[in-house]
């Protein structure tokens, strides 16, 4: 990997941005096809409540409704369980049986879906569900998870006593923490809270469904793991995976909420009742009170340390959020753990996790899953302990970071890191020096703070990883790569064509992506846990490779000269000693495809791969802020990320996750309260009006830095990023505000008036 | 949990002639429709569902915005949008607060499509507009069928959403007399999180100095999202009225302010935000009239 | 009762027949088969329903589609002559300023109403206008930095 590289590097336009520019890219909920009727779910207005009695017959009457479909006319069909379970490679995978059905009969949550309606058209379905009649039975309810931990607590899961969820363990305990407690120098603990955080994509859950003649069953799904997604809709209705086609369109944003299918199973519900094509789509408030949202947690943390600085013992305790369906908070607890107990070097490790079934709608993934929540804390606590140490908060770290070639947070080999380059470039740019622990005096005060973290690239070992890719010449040169990442708009297909065009020896543009078809894409995991450049990048460089090796040794019949005297740039094969003997590529396939010697291949290459490996991305955090202690208010001022993420296949990517994230995390930090109404258990955080994510105002001044040093394994020497971005932006905050005006605030989000109540308490 | 609305029956009245007739005939159960965002969205969320909806928005003339330096009055048409009306040179020149108020209202998007009228009427207890014009104590010509009246705006919010409008009446004119010499005023506020959000709290000052004594002749403090309708803090202003200004007695007066609110969700940080706004807006309002004063001098 | 109603929409003419209840995202997005503009709240607070009318931006999903009658309307298919891309479009993808693409069409359009009524914007301008569309993937940042390259684009004179 020496020699210069003509594509990886570069900041290549996306080849599906034009369409999104035109507005040519058609998305699920731009569909429209012959026939095609609009569904509309009717969800509960309680938070417990079990369905008595439904009269839809006022609704079946209007004109224009196809079907009305109850909790009954479902019942032919599973219940399923959004845990993934699919993938985990060790036991333990999800004792909870699966407990969400199509249409439930007893709502677990408020906004859980009742009843759904297929009508000619959007106006006839929305007043269709006002027509639907629900007696409902209230339920007694409770939202707190303590509070449902309780003895005496209404019980939600038939499955889950004392509505425990689930229990778990830090899978990779180590050592003697009380003993190691006992002898550190000084040990700092805390309790921490973080929140809900509605993803808020851009386009609301959407699917559209038909079947053809011959019982083949259509889904266009927003689902980012869309072969597991073709298998839960098969095992749900019934039907042989193969007569299942999962399509994605262009989707409007993800960031982790879809993994499983949302809008799907009642689609198809609908479309299989009624033989038509159905479009359902969420409105806004749908999404905001029934669909996943990050897993919320409570903790505790406790870390010791030695006198100079290096930590001796960490122990968490947590409390997960899992919801009215267990879902995916076990998974997002699973990695708060090992992630968090796995960044340092610390000798003495455990954790325990009880996850909480309560009256809310499910928690779960949302970029970084646990990892963000359980920093969160721990991060406050390093520099809490720095402080009492006297040892400055980036030496602190410097001590205690992992190296390259020591077990990382997965178990495996941390393949490479460059978290000191992180550090101390993130450090300079911030204006660390210059500004931290300075003198703080009237109205504005200024601090600076940072965090660092380790995620991973993909999530071998713990969950299956494996991904498949192909690629096929055409006669003009260019080739087709058969990928299925998914299509949140995560710049993947770009990242993807640039590897294997690199591989190749042609360009970007000359990689035509094809995907987004389950019939025609072989078995992919799909994007989660920051896999997609790693791993589907391996497959991909790989499925590169032997379609390279083809096209070389079709090319030394050609130039007569043997295999390894050639190579293939600017799309051209030539001999490596003497450059002017070449053949084009686009002729080498032709030759191959119009093969008069009886030798007729069409060039391709493919690669099933499985990840054996994990090369964890790390990053350091900067922030700085400003704070009005008359106010409580908080301006984030500047922002620095500085990310460890391998090789950067496309600059102009990372930059744009990165940054993306900084939003995210800022609103996960300062803005974004899902509240919810412990009264009567409603969703008060139903819309932007009440719900509120950062604007173009609200960004500080962003700068990222790339260290772009390769690592071993990925791809070209990358590793992931879609999540790292995220999960150090809120320690870094409060550790600039505990800078800035010296008070601690440990539950999400940063409010003013939880800045004023921590400046008063320390003021007496 | 809708996106779109429930039918109603329409009119489209070309002049205020045909509205007034309108809203007699249907005045019960019709809603006035101008820019229409907040009733839109009312109508989405299944908060209100009107029968009949009397769009005004293309009547022609009643956007103006004009002021007569004899007369030493501006006039603004009901269906002047906020943009327009934060762009108006006469209103940065002569009436700085409502041009800053207008600028804050909504989104870019919201200012191009709502109206002063709309937000007057809407009677929302956050709205950025009305204490400004409560500051400025400016008049509402509300016209009915066969009728024609002035309301002090000071009149005219009764309860949240609720106004001295009657339901076969529109309004059609703010007219806001010039500030006399030695005058200045400004809009302070705070959101509820982000930037572009609901105000939390709004402050509106207008206050002119005595020309050859410097003691306060005049100072009306208009506030917004602090009680269930915007609201003049009286007792505030009679804490500096009449009185040589100095920061104690600014202080005074933004004490009085926040007791007089009353705050229904965040009291406490309502409150304080109200002490601390309040002073800020007079303050700089003084420093305004100050600064022009020496200006004026050199 | 349904009314015929006549549109102009990134300059051709449309005859239909409406009904006074109908917004005019849904006569964009389903009567003329526009899909280019979104709906992504509902409630005027994301800037993804953005259309110009008369060239100023407003917000498809609060507007009656009866009031929008006989202006000119132009929405993100507008933009483009044939297949040569407007100088905004062609900076957004430029700069990377697109990822899932659900809030561009709203942005370039509310970037557009701004370069024509200012051509040289400075960046805090720039945010200004843009200051009532979301964005929950890019963090803004390429956004702002597209609509500044356009502006020097099409001061130019360029394409």
């Amino acid at each position: 990997m020496s020699e210069e590289l003509s594509v990886v590097g570069k900041r290549i336009i996306q080849p599906d941005a034009a369409a999104k520019a035109t507005g040519a890219a058609m998305y699920a909920s731009d569909m429209k096809m012959p026939g095609m009727l609009i569904g509309k779910v009717l969800r509960s207005p309680y938070p417990h409540a079990r369905i008595k009695k439904i009269n839809k017959s006022k609704a079946e009457k209007l004109l224009g409704v196809e079907t009305i479909i109850t909790p009954e006319d479902v019942a032919q069909w599973q219940g399923f369980d959004r845990g993934l379970k699919d993938l985990p490679m060790v036991a333990g995978g999800y004792l909870v049986p699966p407990e969400e059905h199509v249409l439930n009969e007893r709502a677990r949550h408020f906004g859980d879906a009742i009843a759904a309606v297929a009508a000619i058209n959007e106006h006839v379905a929305e007043e269709a569900l006002e027509l639907i009649e629900v007696e409902y039975e209230q339920l007694p309810f409770v939202i707190d998870p303590e509070e449902a931990m309780k003895p005496g607590a209404p019980q939600i899961s038939e499955s889950a006593p004392g509505n425990i969820g689930k229990r778990m363990s830090y899978p990779f305990t180590e050592g003697d923490v009380e003993k190691a407690f006992g002898e550190a120098d000084c040990v700092v603990e805390g309790k921490f809270s973080t929140t809900k955080q509605a993803h808020c994509t851009g386009e609301t859950a959407a699917a559209v469904a038909s079947l053809d003649s011959s019982g083949k069953l259509k889904v266009w799904s927003q689902c980012q793991l869309p072969h597991l997604g073709r298998r839960e809709i098969a095992h749900i209705f019934n039907m042989p995976v193969g007569m299942v086609e999962l399509i994605n369109p262009f989707v409007g944003g993800s960031f982790g909420q879809k993994l499983s299918i949302c809008a799907e199973p009642i689609c198809i519900a609908l479309t299989l009742k009624t033989g038509r094509p159905v479009k359902l789509v969420h409105c806004r408030e749908e999404d905001f009170t029934s669909l996943e949202t990050r897993a919320a947690f409570r903790y505790d943390v406790k870390m010791g340390f030695k006198q100079g600085g290096a930590l001796a013992a960490m122990q968490i305790y947590m409390i997960g959020y899992a919801g009215g369906y267990l879902a995916r908070a076990p998974m997002a607890s699973a990695i708060a753990m090992v992630y968090g107990l796995g960044h340092y070097r610390c000798p003495n490790r455990a954790g325990e996790a009880d996850i909480v079934i309560t009256n809310t709608a499910m928690g779960g993934a949302f970029r970084g899953f646990g990892n963000p929540a359980i920093m969160w804390g721990i991060e406050q606590l390093v520099d809490e302990a720095a402080e009492k140490l006297g040892i400055d908060p980036l030496e602190i770290r410097l001590k205690n970071i992992k190296k390259a070639g020591e077990i990382a947070n997965m178990g495996l080999t941390l393949e490479s890191s460059y978290l000191e380059e992180c550090i101390k470039g993130g450090a300079k740019a911030i204006g660390w020096t210059e500004k931290r622990g300075k003198k703080k005096e009237g109205k504005l005060r200024r601090g600076v703070g940072m965090a660092t973290m380790t995620h991973s690239s993909g999530a071998a070992p713990l969950y299956l990883e494996h991904s498949n890719a192909f690629i096929k010449f055409n006669e003009d040169g260019s080739a087709n790569l058969v990928v299925h990442p998914g299509s949140p708009g995560t710049h993947i297909w770009g990242t993807l064509s640039q590897i294997a065009a690199e591989e190749l020896g042609i360009r970007a543009e000359d990689i035509h992506i094809v995907t987004g078809d389950t019939d025609v894409t072989m078995f992919e995991t799909g994007s989660h846990a920051s896999r997609s450049t790693y791993t589907i990048g391996n497959a991909v460089l790989r499925a590169a490779r032997e379609a390279k090796g083809q096209l070389l040794e079709r090319a030394t019949k050609i130039l007569g000269v043997s295999f390894d005297e050639l190579e293939i740039k600017d799309r051209q094969v030539y001999v490596k000693a003497k450059p002017e003997k070449a053949v084009s590529v686009a002729e080498v396939v032709r030759g191959s495809i119009y093969n008069f010697e009886g030798e007729c291949l069409n060039i391709s290459g493919k690669c099933s791969w499985e990840s054996k490996f994990n090369s964890p991305p790390t990053g350091a955090f900067f922030a700085e802020v400003e704070v009005n202690v008359k106010t409580g208010r908080v301006k984030v001022v500047k922002f620095v990320t500085a990310i460890d993420c391998g090789k950067a296949i496309n600059p102009m990517t990372v930059e744009g996750q990165l940054e993306g994230s900084m939003q995210q995390g800022i609103g996960y930090s300062l803005t974004e309260d899902y509240v919810i109404n412990k009264d009567s258990g409603v969703v008060e955080s139903d819309n932007y009006d009440n719900y509120k994510m950062p604007g173009i105002l609200d960004m500080p001044e962003a700068e990222v830095i790339i260290i772009d040093k390769p690592d071993p394994k990925g791809p070209f020497g990358a590793k992931g990023v879609g999540e790292p971005g995220m999960v150090g932006v809120a320690p870094a905050i409060a550790n600039a505000i505990y800078d800035a005006i010296g008070v601690r605030i440990e539950d999400l989000p940063i409010t003013p008036e939880r800045i004023l109540k921590a400046l008063e308490e320390g003021n007496q | 949990m809708a996106r779109l609305l429930k039918p109603f029956e329409y009119f489209e009245p070309g002049t205020v002639a045909e509205a007034r007739k309108l809203l007699s005939a249907y005045g019960d159960e019709a809603k006035v429709f101008a820019g229409g965002t907040d009733l839109l969205i009312s109508m989405k969320k299944r908060q209100m569902t009107p029968k009949y909806i009397i769009c005004i928005k293309n009547i022609p003339d009643l956007d103006y915005i004009q002021y007569s330096q004899e007369a030493g009055l501006l006039k603004i048409g009901a269906l002047a949008t906020h943009s327009a009306i934060a762009a108006s040179p006469i209103i940065r020149n002569k009436f700085e607060l409502l041009a800053t108020a207008s600028h804050k209202v909504g989104t870019p998007q919201v200012r191009n499509m709502g109206t002063i009228g709309g937000n007057i009427c809407e009677a929302g207890p956050s709205q950025d507009t009305t204490p400004a014009l409560l500051a400025l104590d400016a008049k509402l010509k509300v016209i009915g069928l066969n009728s024609e009246r002035i309301v002090p705006i000071s009149q005219f919010f009764i309860a949240p959403f609720q106004t001295a409008l009657g339901k076969t009446e529109l309004l059609t004119e703010i007219q806001i007399p010039a500030l006399p010499p030695k005058s200045a005023g400004c809009y302070k506020w705070f959101t509820k999180t982000v930037t572009v959000d609901e105000t939390l709290v709004g402050v509106a000052v207008t206050m002119s100095l005595n020309s050859i004594d410097g003691i306060c002749s005049d100072i009306k403090i208009g506030l917004c999202s602090v009680a269930p309708t915007p609201i003049r803090a009286r007792r505030a202003e009679e804490v500096l009225q009449g009185k040589k200004i100095d920061s104690g007695l600014i202080e005074e007066a933004a004490q009085a302010a926040a007791d007089e609110t009353r705050p229904r969700s965040r009291p406490d940080y309502r409150r304080s935000m109200t002490r601390v706004l309040v002073a800020e807006a007079i303050n700089e309002a003084w420093q305004k009239i100050e600064q022009a004063h020496l200006r004026e001098a050199a | 009762m349904k009314q015929i109603a006549n549109f102009i929409v990134n300059g051709k003419p449309y005859e239909m027949a409406i009904e006074p209840h109908m917004l005019l995202v849904e006569v964009l997005r389903d009567e003329l088969g526009l899909t280019g503009t979104k709906c992504s709240c509902g409630i005027g607070h994301c800037g993804a329903c953005t259309v110009l009318i008369d060239g100023i931006p407003a917000l498809s999903c609060l507007t009656l589609a009866s009031t929008a009658r006989g202006k000119n309307i132009t929405t993100i298919e507008g933009l483009a002559e044939g297949i040569t891309l407007h100088p905004i479009q062609k900076a957004f993808i430029d700069y990377g300023a697109i990822q899932c693409g659900y809030c561009t069409p709203g942005m370039i359009l509310s970037a557009k109403a701004l370069l024509d009524r200012n051509p040289s914007p400075t960046r805090e301008q720039v945010k200004q206008a843009l200051s009532g569309n979301l964005c929950r993937c890019t963090g803004y940042v390429k956004i702002v930095d597209a609509v500044m390259a356009a502006a020097e684009t099409m001061k130019k004179g360029g394409k």
